[in-house]
């Protein structure tokens, strides 16, 4: 053996290990009625799974809800992100303590975030709700038509620093001299920005954006903390939907293969983005 | 000029915000872990004698154990995924050991559900009987930290002049010998970063934790998901707890914030 093969032989043994083979068998166990009550061999059922996950309403509801959860979440999270990285970038005074402590929230672990915001929400001893009703509204934040906004915003306070992060390392590798020249040219603020930076900027915003979506599809802590799937199943999301499959009605088989559709869901979206990246290269 | 002025008042307002938003729910928790529960349910008390008892509870409960499990099992999965993934990111940034393939692997794993995995991981706990022990969840969370922190170090290896290395091989160092003498402390920042993200990725799960080890052998998250039963008694240790899982994590994240770009793009973007 070469001591190239040899120094990246750990990796790959480790890397099938942990996650080859549990894919491999996550695979096989979605093609077969496991239970994790029943002891013996599973029987093998095929497709059959697949095609109850794919005819399951509650399973396309909860991807209908995790699609509009992750649309509403990342797209503020964009909007709010570009702007303090923008006012960031400019920001002379105590820079780095300003920045370190807006990229704070991202380090927190989720169920925390979760179970503060359902503290500080709660609508009997919460603060918020509580200095809303000092000026005469009254807004329950876990209510019906109301509770998938409420996590959304979450996601957007733990993860808008993500978008922080990269976009902020982006702006500030852009050239200067198409900005300076735009000035130059007596351009304002608004048309530059429009049509300087963020061409400039595209490709970090399709990377920044492609990874908050993906991280977002996997929302699970919040629901988990504050609403459990609930007003009704509102909040059920795919990994909360698959978490209940799995876990509370111990469906392995059929939890499996919803976790495989959801895959091929996101390899889906990510060959679409890349190949769109491409071809944005090409021309 | 008054254009910009405005512009000017708005930036610093927006990041006011921006900083208000993210104190005040964290001040809030730490306000509340020293209130009594009867304070408690006053929300807008701020004068008021402090209570320890909250904290008294917390450090005499099962929440310090925890801390020490999930501990363990950052530090098991970061130690085992720098080795590796140090070495095998080396051979990759250098020779393109394994190909795309490799390459592309970590990067693929980094998408992958975990609901995809967790359930393997499972039925294989309780085959071995394991289930309910931290072995498994430090399996579980190799499966993402180690492609993370390979890929995170791809980039970093790859900034290391190869001159250097074959500077030390005339000196008559084998290859390994100028691996782990010559290029190493070269990266050993680079390494220092992915070995605290890898470590918070560890310490804040709560998927794997949940499902592989929920009774007696709980990690943090775990034991804080444990807090939601909400009574009112109870809310003064949660944000105690809350604190010991989120203050730690915190602070070691100032010291990578600038190189985390860097590592997450694989080397493609620098801070």
């Amino acid at each position: 053996m070469t001591f190239k093969h040899g120094m990246v032989a750990p990796l790959v043994a480790l890397f099938l290990g942990v996650v080859g083979f549990p894919l491999g068998y996550a695979f096989y166990l979605s093609i077969t009625g496991y239970r994790l009550t029943e002891r013996g061999t599973p029987n093998m059922v095929g497709a059959k799974n697949y095609l109850a996950t794919l005819q399951d309403g509650a399973f396309w509801h909860a991807f209908g809800t995790t699609a509009l959860f992750v649309c509403v979440a990342v797209s503020l999270e964009l909007v709010i992100g570009l702007a303090i990285a923008l006012a960031l970038q400019k920001q002379r005074w105590a820079r780095d303590v300003t920045r370190s402590m807006l990229l704070a929230p991202m380090f927190i672990t989720p169920i925390a975030v979760g179970l503060i915001f359902r503290f500080l929400l709660n609508d009997q001893i919460g603060a918020i709700p509580t200095m809303l009703h000092g000026i005469g509204v009254d807004y329950d934040f876990f209510g019906p038509g109301r509770a998938l906004f409420t996590l959304a915003v979450i996601d957007v306070w733990q993860w808008t620093p993500f978008m922080v992060l990269l976009l902020l390392a982006g702006l500030e590798s852009i050239p200067r001299e198409p900005l300076e020249a735009a000035r130059v040219d007596g351009a304002g603020g608004w048309y530059v920005l429009r049509r300087v930076t963020l061409p400039l900027l595209a490709p970090v915003l399709v990377v920044a954006i492609l990874l908050r979506c993906l991280d977002a599809m996997k929302v699970f802590e919040y629901v988990f903390a504050t609403t459990r799937g609930g007003p009704g199943t509102e909040t059920e999301t795919l990994q909360y939907f698959v978490y209940q499959t799995g876990i509370q009605f111990f469906r392995l088989g059929s939890a499996s293969s919803m976790a495989f559709v959801v895959l091929l869901l996101v390899l889906t979206i990510i060959v679409i983005v890349f190949r769109r990246l491409e071809r944005a290269k090409q021309s | 000029m008054k254009g910009s002025v405005v512009l000017a008042v708005c930036r610093v307002a927006l990041l006011w915000a921006a900083a208000i938003s993210v104190l005040f729910p964290v001040l809030w928790i730490a306000l509340a872990s020293v209130k009594s529960p009867a304070q408690l349910n006053d929300p807008f008390l701020l004068s008021f004698t402090p209570t320890l008892d909250a904290w008294r509870t917390v450090l005499s409960s099962d929440i310090l154990a925890a801390a020490g499990r999930s501990a363990i099992v950052a530090v098991t999965t970061v130690g085992i995924s720098v080795i590796v993934g140090s070495m095998g990111a080396y051979a990759i940034a250098r020779f393109r050991a394994g190909g795309t393939l490799t390459r592309f692997g970590m990067l693929a794993a980094q998408v992958l559900p975990p609901a995809v995995l967790v359930f393997p991981f499972l039925t294989m706990a309780y085959a071995l009987r394991l289930n309910d022990t931290i072995v498994p969840v430090i399996f579980a969370h190799l499966s993402f930290v180690l492609p993370v922190v390979t890929w995170f170090l791809i980039g970093f290896f790859e900034a290391v002049p190869r001159s250097l290395e074959e500077q030390a091989q005339v000196d008559g160092f084998t290859r390994f010998q100028a691996f782990r003498l010559v290029v190493l402390p070269q990266v050993l920042p680079g390494i220092g970063a992915a070995a605290i993200f890898g470590f918070t990725l560890s310490w804040n799960d709560l998927f794997y934790g949940l499902i592989l080890a929920p009774g007696k052998a709980a990690i943090l998250p775990v034991a804080i998901a444990g807090f939601n039963t909400f009574r009112g008694v109870q809310i003064g240790s949660m944000s105690a707890a809350i604190l010991i899982a989120v203050v730690p994590v915190v602070i070691a994240s100032f010291f990578i914030q600038r190189r985390l770009v860097q590592g997450i793009s694989g080397g493609a973007v620098k801070f």
